[in-house]
């Protein structure tokens, strides 16, 4: 759905593109920017009422059941069951080597489980990879893109292999660039930008896409700074009110106890407890946190 | 084709593009790129008129026709393609090309794995034939020395790409075999296989299948070795050569086709195996960190320290271990060949005619297989990938670092070159080689100061440590051919006086403290 907000937000440049990307017949030589944006407003709203059609995930969104994963000798997840549903974000938490990484890269599709199934938006990710993979968004642990792409041509990219309309593309690219401050690095080369504007980038790429989606995030917050956090929390908010299924796994607590819905606590492949921080809190009597109740669960609270 | 294929496949265009645009925006790229075409062009015009290889050309077919027979021509072709498809085998088939961006980006992405596929060959071809272009035009002069018609050198060029291409996809469809059989049987029996397919490579050389035209030429092997059988004339049948040609295009098509259907998600775990396996010698790298390790060990000197973890952690990796019983086992092949000079594997017979050639020849072989044994000696700072990063941030003298890489590398290029010198003494009677021979000392000194130098210069030009530049890549071996030559001529300007004995060595070691010396400068300016 394009907002006339967003599209105001646009350069006058990429105002100029989508309209010709929507056709519009642009006769004279000089158009003021308000009638421009008027005229464009005009034919997005006469598509959606052409061919809109709302978007709603499959619930669960994400259906995780009896799920092993073995290295070799390591067993990395040992029977993991786990659903989210549209409208809910988790917190997969856990300590260091827990195998919450493992987890998503099962979950999106980057490596097969070694027994256990795994379902995205109703897909099974072995059987039907390609419909349950659209629905995903993955941040990985170590964010990595193509270093000779500028940023521009790899959110087109992205766009392009999510089969995203070029209009939608054009308006959310101008969006999100502006929400995660990208701007001045738009036609910089991938390869030359810093940790954390690598991981906005990764960002803009996944939500050009229309919402809603399954969102996989591996340590998310990790590399960004305290705007960009607040941001990236302050939308995810309203991506899962808009019927979104964000599974976040992180260690770092505050950024778990004030984001997410429902936890779910790895400790050495296997889940060690599950439920809402007031469910937790009732189970450990000794516990008054969030991050107590991680202790307890995962080794014992230090004297 | 499907329309996120096509999308993929001009994504892959795009970064070509912005690669070849950055490269020409870099100094440094841009000085590396320069060296090597014209280094190439003067080094083909020297050759060119020192020699007239027209005679040569002209009599290499009879050459041919006398020292070997049609068999072992179409054998050798043959042989190409077996080994293509055993190492295939064991390695990682199409996975290959999946790079750890991908993983990110790609693999959750819905795209089906040969898409991915398409996409990067298209990318690889691309990037192949503009480099072959410049290729040529760099050997301009010696093509028109050749007095070969231009259009057949490149005609012969294209069918020999199309050839090592088809070898690639055999290759790859060969780890598929070994995929799929694996998941099948467990047995070690299994392996037997290999040693199955690489028969059936061999199978269609056997004479009575290619001594007339038969349904076996369209294996590549023989197709290939039809093109040039038949652009020359030696041993030719009278076939249109463009038939071979066609024959090729046709099974390069077909075997594209069948690695695009083969590269399946299975591929995906290949790869995220194969990374792996990666971690675990990075981590062991990683010793380098600690300052505990490094002053608990009984080595205090950085130098000795350097050159154990690397000599130790190269050993991890399982090609290492081949190059050394590869240099055993070499070693005790060439001391037989050389003492017992057994019949059945006998020196080439120089015709009296072509005897004025044999010595340049010669020296021009030894430079030859002394920079392809020194290789490794420009991987040694690439294999530290990151851990150059930390290497530079230790507390070692950047001039110890290039001392131990210099040293360790030195080891291995001689161990490496030995077997390669010991053969050509063999296989090239040449009066007077021992004195020749002795130049490989100081060629496998020198080009191992080269290769450390320009293994160093890699995180100076890009901030991705664990990728060899390409500009850098070729020029290594240019520079050491010039080099090499130059110090071919020292010798022969100065061979009748003992000066030769002040010359060479300073030639030998000027040279290399200079490499030395930039490789310090390198390491001191890192990105
Ligand atoms: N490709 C791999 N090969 C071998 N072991 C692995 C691989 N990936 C992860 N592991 C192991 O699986 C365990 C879980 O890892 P991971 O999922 O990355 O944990 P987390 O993200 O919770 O820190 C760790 O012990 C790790 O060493
Ligand atoms: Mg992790």
């Amino acid at each position: 759905m394009i907002q006339r907000a967003n599209v105001e937000q646009m350069k006058s440049s990429e105002l100029l593109r989508l309209a010709r990307v929507l056709k519009l017949p642009i006769l004279d030589r000089k158009i003021a920017r308000e009638s421009l944006v008027d005229k464009i407003m005009v034919e997005i709203e006469a598509r959606n009422k052409r061919e809109f059609i709302e978007m709603k995930l499959n619930s669960p969104a994400i259906k995780i059941e009896n799920l092993i994963k073995r290295f070799g000798k390591k067993v990395a997840v040992w029977g993991l069951n786990l659903k989210v549903n549209p409208g809910e974000i988790v917190g997969l938490v856990g300590p260091n080597g827990a195998g919450k990484t493992t987890t998503l890269r099962i979950l999106t599709g980057i490596i097969k489980p070694t027994s256990g199934s795994v379902e995205v938006d109703g897909y099974d990710m072995l059987d039907n990879p390609i419909p349950a993979k659209s629905a995903i968004g993955y941040i990985p642990e170590k964010p990595t893109c193509y270093p000779s792409l500028t940023v521009r041509e790899y959110v087109t990219f992205m766009a392009r292999i999510y089969e995203v309309p070029n209009e939608i593309a054009l308006v959310r690219m101008r969006q999100f660039v502006d929400m995660f401050q990208l701007d001045e690095y738009l036609d910089s080369y991938i390869g030359t930008l810093s940790k954390g504007n690598l991981q906005r980038a990764l960002l803009v790429g996944i939500f050009v896409r229309d919402p809603p989606y399954v969102l996989a995030l591996d340590e998310p917050i990790y590399g960004l700074d305290p705007r960009g956090a607040w941001n990236l929390k302050a939308y995810l908010r309203q991506l899962r009110d808009e019927g979104s299924a964000i599974l976040i796994s992180t260690h770092i607590l505050e950024v778990a106890s004030d984001l997410c819905d429902r936890f779910v606590i790895m400790n050495e492949g296997s889940v060690v407890g599950r439920g809402t921080l007031e469910e937790l809190l009732a189970s450990q009597k000794e516990a008054r946190s969030l991050e107590e109740v991680f202790l307890s669960l995962t080794g014992g609270i230090p004297e | 084709m499907k329309p996120s294929t096509f999308r993929i496949i001009r994504n892959e265009i795009q970064m070509l593009y912005n690669q070849f645009k950055q490269a020409i925006t870099i100094p440094s790229m841009l000085l590396f790129y320069g060296v090597t075409l014209i280094g190439v062009f003067f080094v083909s015009l020297v050759v060119s008129s020192l020699l007239s290889f027209a005679p040569i050309i002209s009599q290499l077919g009879t050459l041919l026709e006398t020292t070997i027979d049609r068999g072992m021509f179409f054998g050798a072709f043959a042989i190409l393609s077996a080994s293509s498809v055993i190492t295939g085998y064991f390695g990682l088939g199409p996975a290959a090309i999946i790079t750890s961006e991908d993983e990110n980006l790609l693999l959750p992405a819905p795209v089906k794995p040969y898409q991915i596929f398409l996409g990067r060959y298209t990318r690889r071809i691309v990037r192949k034939m503009a480099f072959t272009i410049l290729g040529i035009l760099a050997i301009f002069p010696l093509l028109l020395s050749a007095n070969i018609l231009f259009f057949s050198i490149i005609f012969i060029l294209f069918c020999m790409i199309i050839f090592f291409e088809t070898n690639y996809f055999l290759g790859a469809m060969s780890s598929y075999i070994r995929l799929y059989v694996g998941q099948r049987y467990k047995s070690p029996l299994r392996y037997i296989v290999v040693i199955l397919i690489g028969l059936v490579m061999l199978i269609p050389a056997i004479p009575s299948f290619t001594s007339t035209f038969t349904v076996a030429y369209v294996f590549p092997s023989n197709a290939f070795a039809l093109v040039i059988t038949e652009m020359t004339g030696v041993f030719a049948l009278d076939v249109p050569f463009l038939l071979g040609a066609g024959l090729q295009l046709m099974m390069y098509i077909i075997c594209l086709l069948l690695t695009a259907s083969i590269t399946g998600y299975d591929y995906y775990e290949v790869f995220s195996a194969s990374k792996g396996s990666e971690e675990i010698e990075g981590r062991f790298s990683k010793v380098i960190r600690g300052n505990i390790d490094f002053s608990n060990s009984r080595f205090n000197d950085p130098t000795v320290w350097i050159m154990l973890k690397d000599f130790w952690s190269r050993l991890r990796s399982p090609f290492q271990i081949w190059k050394y019983i590869y240099a055993v086992v070499g070693m005790i092949f060439v001391l037989y060949l050389n003492l017992f000079h057994p019949v059945w594997f006998r020196p080439l017979v120089v015709p009296p005619d072509l005897a004025f050639a044999v010595v340049p020849a010669f020296v021009l072989m030894l430079i030859l297989l002394v920079q392809m044994s020194s290789l490794t000696s420009m991987l040694s700072f690439v294999d530290e990938k990151d851990n150059v990063y930390l290497l530079k941030a230790s507390p070692f003298k950047s001039k110890d670092i290039v001392l131990a890489k210099f040293l360790l590398s030195f080891m291995e290029v001689g161990i490496a070159a030995i077997p390669a010198c010991g053969f050509l003494i063999y296989i090239m009677r040449v009066e007077g080689y021992l004195a020749l021979i002795t130049l490989a000392a100081p060629l496998v000194i020198l080009f191992t100061a080269t290769g450390v130098a320009v293994g160093a210069y890699v995180p100076v030009m890009t901030n991705d440590p664990k990728t060899l530049p390409v500009p850098l890549a070729f020029s290594y071996p240019i520079i050491n051919l010039s080099l090499g030559t130059a110090m071919v001529l020292v010798v022969a300007v100065f061979a009748d006086s003992l000066l030769v004995l002040i010359a060479l060595p300073v030639y030998v070691l000027g040279l290399t403290l200079f490499f030395l010396a930039s490789a310090v400068r390198a390491l001191n300016s890192y990105k």
